[in-house]
Order: structure tokens, then C-alpha cells, then sequence
């Protein structure tokens, strides 16, 4: 009795110890292994918003660990099985589905070939060591932004153009009308969505811009893809109810470069710091244990400064964020499409 | 709702609706005469795309509108041309080698806008509009219809002329018989490959009008993937409306008016999911046509390749 005790105790170290060290060859492989970042979008990494900054963090982390970079541009918004079974095969280490219409295909993909993935929009969707995900929101900036465009309209009226409704950019469009609110209650916000995942639909951003302008808006806070350049033509090319200037406030990228005048700011996103974390986890052997977020506290959500906003009004935003990143204001993290809806006609504010 | 009613935002929705509704128009329109003549052109949506690209090229270097509508239609017929060697003259899968022509024409496009424009982005200025006198003054209505770039009015002319076309001449016949009973055609002496081709070709010079219009006037700048379907829905409309180049219009004008309606509800203020919103505009047209083109026939021989002598 004693002997099978002392045997049984002997079995379970014994195999304890095998467990830690099993787990700790298997953490050191997974870093020895890594080689290579994937990273798939479905425009090219050059519409100066969410592809580019996907690409352009993707590249930054790989050469930051000194990995192979294998960018899979303007894959479309269709079934990415292929691309993903192809980068699989090609060696990469992890990739990174940059597209919530990648969502299904991604981890179907990974339990396949056994190579992580990374999605969007899908926190519910964790599979340790294999699936993690990355739903990231710049509400805290959307909010800033909504203060901005309270100051700076002259028609009292302010319009959020969107090319879809996924929960990130739902996130940005209730906080900006909080925003928008707290800075003046009065202020109108006109909310319209140019039609089901019309992220590349230029002609109609352009076309429902115009129409919310002529209701009355002249600041334009456009969340889009290929779709923001119909709404910056719109702003450029239609004068606001009182005949001056419309103004356009963007998001993710920084369009500064290509701008003639109506850029009024930017919620800028950086993905470097998510990307940078999920590598590490990876070499970490807790991949897909966890989701990843940006925020204004480590600068990797901010508001764009253009010549344009005044001095005081930036130090005013700037204050607005001290406060936010010390919890002084919070600001609702709503991503429900029905919530922000109903949020256009009755805004609460959430301060103190 | 009623303090949203002014002239600026009504006269606004209702010119979107006309915008959006014109490619449509031309690649249905287009779409029909291939129909027509019994090859289904399910490379439209690539016929415009390239179209918009092309079109796009010439208004922007050349700054002339009218340059951009003719590349437009140029880069159209090129895409349409391949299709008339794989389809009416090797005699393959219409639908295969359209939806070939069209994942291809995507994939070209934005290759060429990646090395062209991605980091610029060009835009154009807006457009000069031709103003029809007397009726351009009419409220709300005059500037919706009648300040409008010519190709618009030429849009609506081509309708008219394709319904003489089609009942009244020779040509219209012989694509009918195409489209029919190709091998009547080829007894009397018609060649029903050269008439296929012809139509195939006027589809792809169409439909890329369509798209120019679509990046020239209604987005004002090109990106990639920027045809978002409008090809397929042309497809629809001409299916639905089974020969009646009218109904093409009615079908046309129906889902620009339904895409304002939209951004109507939305920017009223409706708390109703949008999906729903936005379903209204394919809702209403293939209801409306279904309805109104029941009694409608497609052509026998749609999609059927012709080899002499083969039954």
C-alpha cells in the first residue's frame, strides 16, 4: 500500500515536471519558430486610413523582431481561404486577418493548418494559441472630436457619415455624439450610413455626404475606407447651407498629405503597440488568451492637430484628454448599431 | 421630419438619386443589348470598372469630361472584346468567363491605381453643368433634371432610341433573332456572329460610359473596387425588365430614388435598423419589375453559344 503511494506520488511529479517542461519547450519553439508576419487587407495599404495603418504596423513589428514581412494587399472584401492557405504554406508565423469580412475564414483557416490568426471585431472569438483578436476603438478620440466639431460649426449642425456599421466604427460615432453633446447640447447631429459594408463605395459617399450637408451640417465626421474620399470630394465640392467652408474630421489615417483645405482632424489610430503585444504573446506561449485595445493613454489613439483648430480649443481637447485618460470623464464604449442610433436622438452624457 | 423638407435638401436627394441611378441605367441598357442578342454579359461589373478607371485617366490628365466618357467607353469595349473572343467566337461559358473578366478587371484596376494614384488620390472639379432654359427653373425639379452634364440627357435619349431600335429596324430584328433563333438568322444570310459581337461590343462601350460617369461625375475620383455591384444590379435590371429598354429606365430611376430614401429616413432620424433601410432600394425594384414584367420573355437562346450547323 505504502510502495503504491509512494509510486503514485513519484508518477504525478514525474509527469508534473514533464507537463512544465513540455510547456516550456513548447513557449521556446514557438519563438525559435517564428519567422514570418502575414498581414491580409482588402484595399491597398495606401488609402492613408484603416488599410495602410494595419499594413504599416504589421511591416514596423516585423522589423522590429526582426521577421519576414508578407503583405497580402486589395485581397477585396470576398472568401480569403486561398490567400490565407497560401501565406499558411509559404511559412507565415501568424497572420493577420485586417477585415472583420475575414472573420469565418480566419480561424477555419488557422485550425486547419495549425498557424495563428488574428480577427476583428470578434472578442468572443479567442482560441487559445490559435485565434486572438483585436477590436479596437478610438471612442476616447471620436469624443475629443466630437468637441471639436461642437466649437467649430457655425450652422449648428454636425454630420457622421459611415460606410458600414461595424462595432469600431459604431463605438466612434456614439462617442463623437457624446462629445458633441457635452461641448454643446444644442448642437444638431445628422447620422447616415451610405449602405452595407460600402467601405469602397466612393460615388456614394459622396453622394449621401452632400446630402447631409444640404440638411444643414458643415463639419462632417466620415469613417469610410475608399468610401472617405466621396465624402472629402462632397466637403470639397459643396458649399454649406450658409455658403462657407465644410469641414471634415477623419479617422485612423492621416490625410494631410492629400488635403486642399476643409481637413479639420483626424482620430488617429497606431496598431503598432497590438500588433507588437500579440507577437509577443506569441513567443509568450499565451497567444489567444486574451483581446487587444489602443488607446489615448499610450498615444496609440489621438487627435490629429491641423493649422486649423484654433490654440485654445486644442488646449481645451488636450485638457478633455488628461481628464479622460485619468477616468475624471468617461466616455460609453457603444458598439451596438441600435444603441448608437438611438443615441443620435438622446444623448446622455457620462461625466464625473 | 418637416424642418428637414427645404428646397437645398430635397432638391440634394433627389439629384443623388438621378446620379446614382444614370450608370445603372447605361450599363442595363447596355446589359439588354447583349441580352438581346443572346449572350449574358456577366462581365459588366468589370466592363465598368475598367470604364471608370480609363475614364477617370482622360478627365483627370486631359481635363476634359467628355475625353473621359469616350475612354470610359473605350476601356469598356476592351474588356468587351475579350469577352466576344471567349464567348461568340470560342464559343465558352458566358458566365464563367464574365465572372473571369470581372474578378481580373478588379484585380487590374487597383493594381494600376496602386502604382498610379494611392498616394495622391486626384480628385476632378466639379462638373459644368448644361443648363436647359425655362424648364431648369422649375423648383426642386429643374435642378435636379435639367442642370445636369449632357451625357445625362443623352443617357435618357439612348432609352427612347434603342425602344425604335429594337421594334422598328432591321438591326433590332436581327438582334432579336441572335437571341432567339440564331440559326434563322444564319439561314437568311446574317452573320449572327458578327451581330453577337456588335452587341457585345455597344454592352461594353456602355457599361463603361456607366462607370466613367460613375467615378467622373458621381465620386469625382477613382478608387479601387469603386463599381460596388453596380454592374450586377445593371444585370438585374436588364433581366427584369426582358427587352423593354423603358423599364430599364423606370428600374433605374426606382433604385436611385430608393438609395435617397435611404439617407432620407436616416438623416430624419427613423430608429429602424439600417439593414432594413437599406434593403429598400433591391426590395422595391425587383418587386416593381417582377410585377411589371411578368408577362416578359428572355430570349431563347440566352447564354447559349452558336455553332453553324450544330443542333
Amino acid at each position: 500500500m505504502r510502495q503504491t503511494l509512494v509510486a503514485q506520488i513519484s508518477k504525478m511529479l514525474i509527469s508534473a515536471a514533464l507537463i512544465v517542461f513540455g510547456l516550456g519547450f513548447s513557449a521556446l519553439s514557438s519563438a525559435a519558430d517564428l519567422k514570418a508576419i502575414a498581414v491580409l487587407v482588402p484595399e491597398q495599404g495606401t488609402d492613408y486610413g484603416w488599410n495602410q495603418q494595419g499594413v504599416d504596423a504589421a511591416r514596423a513589428v516585423a522589423e522590429k523582431y526582426g521577421l519576414e514581412f508578407m503583405p497580402a494587399e486589395g485581397l477585396g472584401y470576398g472568401d480569403v481561404r486561398p490567400t490565407l492557405r497560401e501565406l499558411a504554406e509559404e511559412g507565415a508565423s501568424l497572420m493577420i486577418c485586417h477585415a472583420s469580412g475575414y472573420n469565418t475564414a480566419g480561424p477555419e483557416i488557422a485550425q486547419e493548418t495549425g498557424v495563428p490568426v488574428a480577427i476583428v471585431d470578434t472578442p468572443q472569438g479567442l482560441v487559445e494559441g490559435l485565434v486572438t483578436d483585436y477590436t479596437l476603438s478610438g471612442h476616447d478620440g471620436a469624443y475629443l472630436a466630437g468637441v471639436l466639431a461642437a466649437h467649430t460649426t457655425r450652422t449648428g449642425s454636425v454630420g457622421i457619415v459611415v460606410s458600414g456599421e461595424p462595432p469600431s466604427w459604431n463605438s466612434q460615432s456614439a462617442a463623437f455624439a457624446m462629445g458633441v453633446k457635452a461641448a454643446s447640447d444644442s448642437t444638431k447631429i445628422i447620422y447616415a450610413v451610405i449602405g452595407p459594408a460600402a467601405y469602397g463605395d466612393a460615388a456614394g459617399g459622396r453622394r449621401v455626404t452632400e446630402s447631409v450637408i444640404s440638411a444643414g451640417a458643415d463639419v462632417i465626421f466620415g469613417q469610410g475606407n475608399g468610401s472617405s474620399f466621396g465624402m472629402i470630394q462632397a466637403v470639397e465640392t459643396t458649399k454649406a447651407v450658409d455658403g462657407g467652408k465644410v469641414w471634415f474630421i477623419d479617422v485612423i489615417g492621416d490625410k494631410t498629405e492629400i488635403d486642399k483645405g476643409h481637413l479639420l482632424s483626424s482620430v488617429l489610430w497606431d496598431m503598432v503597440p497590438v500588433y507588437d503585444a500579440m507577437v509577443s504573446d506569441l513567443m509568450d506561449g499565451t497567444f489567444g488568451t486574451r483581446g487587444y485595445q489602443i488607446g489615448l493613454e499610450n498615444d496609440s489613439v489621438r487627435l490629429l492637430k491641423s493649422p486649423h483648430i484654433p490654440a485654445n480649443i486644442w488646449n481645451e481637447l488636450m485638457d478633455l484628454r488628461d481628464k479622460i485618460i485619468s477616468g475624471s470623464v468617461s466616455v460609453d464604449n457603444i458598439s451596438d448599431a441600435q444603441a448608437v442610433r438611438a443615441l443620435m436622438t438622446s444623448v446622455d452624457i457620462n461625466e464625473g | 421630419m418637416s424642418e428637414l423638407l427645404t428646397e437645398t435638401f430635397v432638391t440634394a436627394l433627389l439629384f443623388g438619386s438621378v446620379t446614382a441611378g444614370v450608370p445603372l441605367l447605361l450599363a442595363g441598357i447596355g446589359e439588354q443589348i447583349s441580352e438581346k442578342s443572346g449572350v449574358l454579359n456577366i462581365g459588366l461589373e468589370g466592363m465598368m470598372l475598367v470604364g471608370a478607371y480609363t475614364g477617370f485617366c482622360a478627365a483627370y490628365y486631359f481635363d476634359s469630361f467628355w475625353l473621359g466618357f469616350l475612354f470610359g467607353g473605350l476601356g469598356g469595349v476592351s474588356v468587351a472584346m475579350l469577352m466576344v473572343l471567349f464567348c461568340v467566337i470560342l464559343g465558352l461559358n458566358q458566365i464563367v468567363i464574365g465572372i473571369a473578366l470581372t474578378l481580373g478587371a478588379d484585380g487590374l484596376t487597383a493594381l494600376l491605381h496602386h502604382f498610379q494614384f494611392s498616394r495622391t488620390y486626384p480628385r476632378l472639379s466639379a462638373v459644368e453643368p448644361l443648363v436647359i432654359p425655362v424648364v431648369g427653373d422649375i423648383p426642386y425639379l429643374g435642378e435636379v433634371f435639367f442642370h445636369r452634364h449632357p451625357v445625362v440627357y443623352l443617357a435618357v435619349g439612348l432609352v427612347f432610341f434603342l425602344v425604335w431600335l429594337f421594334k422598328r429596324t432591321y438591326v433590332g430584328l436581327n438582334l432579336q433573332a441572335a437571341g432567339d433563333v440564331p440559326a434563322a438568322l444564319d439561314v437568311t444570310g446574317v452573320s449572327v456572329r458578327s451581330t453577337r459581337t456588335w452587341a457585345v461590343l455597344a454592352t461594353g462601350f456602355l457599361a463603361g460610359v456607366g462607370g466613367a460617369f460613375l467615378a467622373n461625375i458621381g465620386a469625382g475620383i477613382f478608387v479601387p473596387h469603386m463599381i460596388h455591384g453596380a454592374g450586377f444590379i445593371g444585370i438585374v435590371l436588364a433581366m427584369l425588365a426582358r427587352g423593354h429598354p423603358t423599364w430599364v429606365l423606370y428600374g433605374a430611376a426606382l433604385f436611385g430614388v430608393s438609395l435617397s430614401l435611404t439617407t432620407a429616413l436616416q438623416v430624419a432620424g427613423f430608429n429602424i435598423p439600417t439593414d432594413v433601410v437599406q434593403m429598400l432600394p433591391f426590395t422595391m425594384v425587383i418587386v416593381m419589375l417582377i410585377l411589371l414584367g411578368r408577362n416578359s420573355y428572355l430570349p431563347a437562346a440566352l447564354a447559349l453559344p452558336y455553332i453553324r450547323g450544330e443542333r
